[in-house]
Parts: structure tokens; sequence; C-alpha cells
């Protein structure tokens, strides 16, 4: 079949883009490889999304459930079970192989969207070594279990890594009836929210251990015991370090952007967010018609934000616009999203998202338009596990640029 | 002065003053005590002399060092209580499976005990698949007569059960310019064993290796393949359960009952089984075998080996295996053959393996230093290689003798036994030899001659890899059967349908690293993170067991063992 545009991945981001294009008019198909529509948010049972979208905290599956009844009510085609096997360029779009359980089906579309999310950071990739027994899972892993298969993993947990899963995953086994012994983190500061370390450690009196990895693990059929020891500042422990028994290693150290498909498409990726360039609009600046959304284009901390991106790209895949992209020269972020600006389509606000590559106390952005000095924003508390979005109104003909200080 | 006594001389001049040797059948027996383990060690190799003992039988107690025992199955039943077999073969790896499988060729009864909770856990899934082609071998020994024979044997294995292999071949590189010079000598030793080998220039390297780090040119040996060691040993296994096998896993031996030279019971944490002939082909423990069988002549020092996978992605990297020259004899320090970058069957490379010594013979925990070692040596192979294409590692221990060398023999001491043991690499290359000639052996005992099994099937089905199907064959076999359409393990693209297919084969498995080793599901770059919650859940209700009962690897791994009141949705 023939679609305007074919939304890869049916979470929060894919939703959000069908649906903004759908409204601009456009015959859209979302392929979503899971059974049902939602993405990670199904498993996502805790509170607290929504708050900037809604105005109020909604739980995971609510927050996916308002995004799928919109996609229902506007009558969008989506396919549930179904992988893309293969995605290739052909005369003005693009043609999405895939499989389910109805048999293969190829179609084809002027433009695509890639919302196909992330995946986590391995035991391994880590550096953990020892045995391979069961009881060793990432905290997405440990939720799926809890939340959606109704089983407790383990009794007596070890948590490595405070990102926001491995935390929400503390209270979570907590308030299942395991035993949280504590959560350790190689980094000298969390990599979660503020907001989850208090609501989920500190309200539960779990210890949180900075510049403290797990190195090895015990046990043949089910895990024993870790060690787990002190790191210095290049992140290699020292000394012997100590034994904690336990039943269950749960380790929540990073989320990898899934970008197979985007590679494919012969798009190189950004090695600081490890997804693919973009434009404010979030299209592919090598690649005209492909847009990438959510946590496959960078690793979101707020759900509202991944919906607020993927809408600029639904609607803009409604419309066509002769493209300048201008690569935005950034000068102190860890990283920017969008990395270039079509300064020949410059609305009335541009959003970027950034990461700042430390903590600061007072912080200031600056952007510059053909060299000149067009806004500045001030922050306060500015850490890097949370995204700074700053809103611009602005236009430029050249040249963008974004510098990040301390503000003194 | 006998053999024994100038053991004991050398180890005396050596200070090993707590030591003594004697003779033990043929074999020098080395008794007492050291410091430490590796005194031991170092004492068992001092004591090697192929010529004048049968072998190092080292029961040395090193003061260091306590002994674990033997992971034993956690069931203990009487199931196979006075069970009667022609042959027994004693290990599920793939010198096990391959014996097994060749004797259903012929018209005896065939059964094998594996201790652990399926076939292809040790050593035969801890490797790194290769089909050597022998080039580096020393000549003369039983390593390079059954690698020679073995490796031609795999096309037709292949073939018969439906098990993939390349011969991509093996680069040795150069690791010097002089070292060209010597290709003659590597010329004539190839050709005295059968084993064709051409040169190839610095040019000819950069089309394997896109980014080689090392180039004074080298050598091809073409006949270098590479194969899926465990799913091969599946295979064999499944062939021979086809052909009338019996196969019984979470079965470990436990003695045996000798008369007149005889083995006449075989004791199992199941009952007591009556073969009328016994194949040891227990890998890391075929020492303990031949001890409760009366013919202990070798001892096994496990030696460990690590290697890491690398990310689909950077299988562009090399096109062959690509290893670097080692002057044999020039050290006696190395005993791998100095592993390299491997291709494999599936597309990933692996770096390995490592060797180090190692006291535990169970002892398959990876370490941060060996993987560092392992990386820093084989990385430089090819440069372009980095430490984030590492997706996992595993760890295995290798069944080492003092000789070095494979046990292929039968006993001279007890006339119903047969061994396959002290076999390391190149194991998987010779394991099809190695069970031609034990098979024979066995058979000949039994039988008195070697009578043909007529309905010997040499044919096994694989199971449909539907990422490898071409549209046509692929949309069929949907439409027939809809969950091969369902994908369960996004990175590796692996169906529902194949996962359910694995546990449906002749060898009943109900655990994920089962699943794993037979359809690759969790083998991709996000290690089961997405897919593993739905293996347990397809094998739950595939098998009908409680999903909350489902093992990684057997009883006592459950994933997640304690259901919540509610269920899952």
């Amino acid at each position: 079949m023939n679609y305007g545009v074919i939304v890869i991945g049916g979470g929060p981001a894919g939703l959000k883009a069908a649906c903004s294009a759908a409204e601009k008019g456009l015959k859209v198909l979302i392929i979503e490889r899971e059974a049902r529509l939602g993405g990670i948010l199904k498993q996502c049972v805790h509170d607290g999304f929504g708050v900037i979208r809604f105005g109020e905290k909604l739980t995971g599956p609510e927050y996916a459930y308002r995004d799928v009844s919109e996609v229902k009510r506007l009558g969008i085609e989506y396919l549930t079970g179904t992988f893309v096997t293969d995605i290739y360029a052909k005369e003005g779009g693009y043609v999405v192989e895939t499989t389910s359980a109805k048999g293969l089906r190829s179609d084809f579309s002027e433009k695509i969207v890639l919302a196909t999310g992330c995946r986590e950071r391995t035991p391994r990739q880590v550096n953990i070594h020892g045995t391979r027994p069961a009881g060793v899972l990432t905290a997405g892993a440990c939720q799926n279990f809890v939340n959606l298969k109704g089983l407790l993993p383990g009794k007596r947990v070890v948590i490595l890594g405070s990102g926001d899963i491995g935390l929400i995953m503390a209270r979570r086994l907590t308030l299942e009836g395991a035993k949280v012994i504590g959560v350790y983190e190689a980094k000298p500061s969390p990599s979660g929210l503020q907001r989850n370390i208090r609501q989920c450690l500190d309200d539960f009196g779990i210890p949180l251990h900075l510049q403290t990895t797990v190195t090895d693990v015990y046990g043949q059929k089910r895990v024993e015991a870790v060690r787990v020891s002190r790191v210095d500042e290049a992140m290699n422990p020292v000394g012997e370090g100590e034994i904690v028994e336990c039943d269950l290693l749960v380790v929540s150290v990073g989320l990898i952007p899934e970008n197979e498909l985007a590679e494919k498409l012969g798009l190189t990726l950004d090695p600081a967010t490890k997804g693919i360039a973009v434009d404010q609009y979030m299209m592919s600046a090598e690649k005209e018609g492909v847009y990438a959304v959510g946590n496959a284009l960078h690793v979101h901390d707020l759900v509202d934000y991944v919906s607020e991106g993927a809408a600029l790209a639904g609607e803009d895949a409604a419309r066509d616009r002769k493209r300048n992209p201008v690569k935005v020269d950034v000068s102190g972020p860890a990283y920017v999203v969008p990395q270039y600006i079509d300064v020949s389509a410059i609305g009335e606000k541009t959003v970027f998202y950034l990461r700042s590559p430390r903590e600061m106390a007072r912080a200031k952005l600056m952007l510059y338009a053909d060299g000149e000095l067009v806004a500045e924003k001030r922050f306060r508390n500015v850490k890097p596990p949370e995204m700074i979005r700053a809103s611009f109104k602005f236009t430029a003909e050249d040249s963008v640029t974004l510098r990040l200080e301390e503000d003194v | 002065m006998t053999y024994a006594e100038k053991v004991s001389k050398i180890l005396a001049k050596k200070g090993y003053v707590g030591v003594r040797a004697e003779d033990f059948g043929g074999a020098v027996r080395l008794s007492g005590e050291t410091d430490s383990w590796e005194a031991a060690l170092e004492a068992g190799r001092l004591a090697v002399n192929k010529k004048r003992s049968r072998g190092v039988v080292n029961d040395i107690v090193p003061r260091d060092f306590i002994p674990e025992p033997a992971r034993m199955p956690g069931i203990t039943d009487k199931s196979l209580d006075g069970f009667e077999t022609d042959v027994l073969v004693i290990g599920g790896g793939i010198v096990g499976a391959a014996i097994a499988r060749e004797l259903t060729r012929y018209a005896v009864k065939v059964a094998v005990v594996e201790k652990e909770y399926d076939v292809a856990t040790a050593q035969s899934a801890r490797n790194d698949g290769m089909i050597h082609a022998g080039i580096d071998l020393k000549p003369d020994c039983k390593k390079v007569k059954y690698n020679v024979r073995g490796n031609k044997m795999y096309d037709a294995l292949s073939q018969e059960l439906d098990v993939p292999i390349e011969r991509p071949g093996q680069l040795v590189l150069y690791t010097a310019r002089w070292q060209k010079y010597l290709f003659p000598f590597i010329r004539l030793r190839g050709a005295r064993n059968g084993i064709p080998v051409y040169p190839v220039s610095p040019e000819g390297v950069k089309e394997y290796v896109r980014e080689p780090g090392l180039n004074y040119g080298g050598f091809m040996c073409p006949s270098a393949g590479v194969v899926s060691p465990y799913l091969m040993t599946i295979a064999l296994m499944e062939n021979a359960a086809h052909n009338g096998a019996k196969i019984f896993v979470d079965t470990a031996v436990t003695g045996m009952e000798l008369k007149e030279g005889k083995i006449v019971s075989v004791d199992t944490n199941r009952g007591t089984i009556y073969p009328k002939v016994v194949i040891n082909a227990a890998g890391v423990f075929s020492d303990k075998i031949a001890e409760m069988a009366g013919d202990r002549h070798f001892t096994i020092h496990p030696r460990r080996g690590v290697e890491a996978v690398l990310d689909k992605k950077a299988y562009p990297k090399a096109k062959c295996v690509v290893g670097k020259f080692v002057i044999s004899g020039s050290s006696g320090s190395g005993h791998t053959k100095g592993g390299g970058v491997i291709v494999t069957i599936d597309r990933n490379l692996l770096l390995g393996p490592s060797a180090r010594e190692c006291a535990e013979r169970e002892n398959e925990a990876t370490t941060r230093e060996e993987l560092d070692e392992v990386f820093e040596k084989q990385s430089r192979l090819a440069p372009e290689v980095k430490r984030s294409d590492i997706i996992t590692y595993f760890a295995g221990t290798r069944a080492a003798t003092y000789e070095e060398d494979f046990v292929v023999e039968k006993s001279e001491v007890t006339s119903n036994f047969i061994q396959a043991a002290g076999i390391q690499s190149p194991g998987v290359t010779a394991a099809p030899a190695i069970a031609e000639d034990a098979a024979r052996w066995a058979v000949r005992e039994v039988l008195g001659e070697l009578r043909k099994n007529p309905s010997f099937d040499p044919y096994r089905k694989g199971i449909p890899v539907v990422r490898e199907m071409d549209k046509e064959a692929r949309a069929k076999l949907i439409a027939e059967n809809p969950d091969f359409g369902e994908i369960v393990c996004r990175c590796e693209e692996i169906s529902k349908g194949e996962i359910i297919a694995a546990l449906r084969t002749p060898l009943k498995v109900d655990s994920v690293d089962a699943v794993k080793r037979r359809v690759r599901a969790g083998m991709g770059r996000c290690q089961g993170g997405f897919c593993q919650p739905s293996v347990v859940k397809i094998i739950s209700e595939e098998l009908g067991i409680p999903p909350e009962k489902v093992g990684k690897k057997g009883a006592g791994s459950e994933v997640a063992p304690y259901p919540k009141k509610g269920g899952g949705v």
C-alpha cells in the first residue's frame, strides 16, 4: 500500500507523530513490533507522566492510552506484532518490508518517521565479570517481568546504576516485598532525576552508594552474591571491594537509541546522541523525508518532550519545504538536538533540547544568529541527567550558534 | 633407571622435596604435597615424556587449594536403575554426540549420560567454532591425525545434519618481514599433513582485513572453516536420538563396578546402568571417569579461555579467520594456537581465546584481566575493532592433559572401556573422526563384528531460520504456521515459530539458554533484554509449566521465581 508517511514504532513518539501527520491530512501507517501500541509506557505503571503536556500526573499506561485513543479517533491505520525486516529508498520515497503472523508485507511512503525507541546497555557492556547465572537482569526486563508478567525475579536485590529506570525499580521491587540492599552508581553523582532519588530511594530508606560499581557476579544456577568496589575518577575499580549477598542484580546503566533501520538507510549517527542528526523539525539533515523522534533520536528523561518533538515531525511531514539546513555551531553542551537549523523554514518558535556536560549552579544559554547574539536564557541547577529545553523566537540566514556557559 | 626414578630425580633437583614419583601401570604418578597449586602444575609438566611413559597422573595435593566438587544435577531418583544398554557414552559434548551418532550406524543399543541440563554446555558451547586446518599442530600427534580427518568430514556432516558451515579460510600473519622465508617449510609441513596452504602478500592481506594492524604478509589455509559448535553438537545428538540412541541429561556418573578387568555397572544419580561397553567422553572430568574405570594414566589440568563476541556491525572488519604466526617449539609456555580475530558462522566476529591455567575444572567465570588481555592482543590484528564493538564475552575450560594430546584409545587395562578423553582444541574439528574410531572399537567389542543398523537415517532437518529465507519461502512458511511471522528476538530476528520448534526437537529442553543455543534468541546486541520475558512466556505456554518455573539453565535457575498476586497481563 501507499502512504503519505509510515511511522515505525508505536510508542509515545510514534503515536504522537502519527496523530500530528494525520491531523494535517496525511495518510498514515503505524508499524509496531509488539502485540499492543504504547511502547515502553505499557510497563511503566508508576506515575509522573504528562505533568507538562497534560498538567496532571498520569501513569505510563494512562499516558499511552490518551495517544492510542487519539490514533483510533483519527482512524489511523496501524499494524501490531509487525516487524520491519528491510527499509530502502525508492523513487521519491521509501519501501518498508515487514513480517507478522499475517505474512510478509511491503508498503511504500513518501516519508518515514523512525520512532524505534532505545535499548538498554547490558551488564557486559559495563564490564561486569564472573559467572552468568539466572538473576541478572536489565532494569527494563525486570520491569517487564514484574509489571507485565506478574513475576518477581528476586527478593534480595542489588541495583547497579542510578538511572531513572533503576530508581523506579528500586521502589517497585520494594513495594512488591523484595529487599533492595542498595543502589550503586559508578559516577560521582546520580544519573536519574532528582525527584526520583527522593521518591524512590530516600522515601524508602534505600541507600545510594556513589562512585561504587559492581565488578563480579557469583553463583552457578542463580546469583548468590556480587562484588562491589569503589572506583577512581577514571571509573576503574580500586581495592578488593566487598561481597554483597543477593539473589537479583538489576542493571540500569544507560539507554542506547535503536538505529539499525537508520543505518540501513545509510544515515550516520551523531556520536554524542547515538541518533541521527536532524533539523528543527526532526528531519534527517542527510536524507530528505526521514524523521527520527523520541528515544531513537536521543534519550529523553520526560515523555512530554518526546511528544512535543514528535508533533513537530508529524506536522512537518505533511508539508513540502525547500531545505537549507545549516549546522548549529555548538560550544558548551554535551549535545544539542536539533543539530541543524533549516534557515529557510524557521517558524514561530524553535526548540532546542540539550544536556549540560556537568553540574552548574547557574548557567547561561546564548543563541547567535549570523554571528549576532539574539537571545539569552538563564538556568539554575543544571545537571547532566536533566535535559534542558529552550525555545527561541529568531531568524537566521547562514549561521546559528549555541553556547552554554557557567553564569557567574 | 626406571622412568619414575628419573622423574623423582628431576623433581628433587628442582626442589620439589615433598613430591614422590612412582610407576603407575606404565604411567608416572606424582603424589605428596606442594605449597601452591602452580607448583603442583609445574611438577606435572616436568614429568612428561611421551616416549617413556603413558602419561602423567598428578595426585599432588597443593596446600593452598581445596578442589570444588563437580556441579551435580539437582535430581536424585531411580528412573534409570537397572537400565541396560550395549554402549554407554559418558558426556554430552561434541565428542560424545559424534560418537553416539556414529554408534547408531551399527546394530547396537546406545545411551548417553550428561550431567548438565542440556547437551553442549561446557567446552562444546564455549569455544570459537573453528574447523581448524591444523597447520599449527605438530606432526605425529593424535591431534593432527584426527584434525585433518575430521576437517574433511565436515562438508558431509553439514549437509546431512542441516547445520551450516563455511570455509572462509585462516590467514596467518607474519610478525616480522623475515618470516616469509619460512614459507617453504610451512608448505612442506602442510603437505606432510595433507593441509593446503598458500602465501599471501601484504597487498593480499588487505583483501581479508580491511585495516590490518600487522602487515608483513602471511599465508592462507583455505580449508579452515567455521561452524556453530553447539548447534553441531545438538544436531549430532538429535540425529543419534532419531536413530534410537537414548539421551539422558541431568545424569551424572558417580561410580563404577568392575569385575575381572571389566566394567559391570555404572552408578548415576538416577540409578545403576548396565552397559556392555563404556565410552569416556567426559571432557574436563575425563580423568575422573578413567579413574572409576580403572585406567587412569593422564590428568586433566583445566585451562580457561576467554573470548569476546563482537556486534554484527563489526563483521566487515575481517573476511576470514585472522591469526598471528607463532613459531612452534620456540616457547614452551603458550598452549593456545594463538587465537585471533575469528569470523563466526552467525556473522559475528570473536576475539580470543586467551589461555590461562585454572585450578577449578568448571570455573567458567570471566575476569576483567583476561578480557583486557584478549582485547589488547587480538585487536592489534585488526585495529579497526573497537572495545565498544564487544557485546558479550564468555569463558570455557579446556580439558588439557600434561601430554597436551588427545587420549583416544581402547583401554589396554579395562577390556570394555574406550577413551575419547583430554579433548581440547581442535576437538570440534576432530570429533567426527574420533567418533569413527571409538564407535568401531565399541561395536566390535559388543558384536564381535561391524554389523550395520539397516534403518540408520543420516539426515536431520534443522529449525527453519526465517531471517535467511527468501521471501517466497518465508511467506509460504508463515502461511502454514503464522508463528514464523511473529518476531520475538528483534536483534537476531528470531520468530516465535523458531522458538517453539526448538522446544519440540527430539532432545526435550525447557530452559531459556537451551532455546538460545538452538535458535539464537537473546544472542544479539541487547542480550535478551527485550526477548527474555517473551521467551519465558513461550516456554511456559508451549510446555504447560508455570512461568515462574521456567529456568535460565535448568532447575534452580528460575528467571523470575516468585509469582505475584494477581498475575500478569
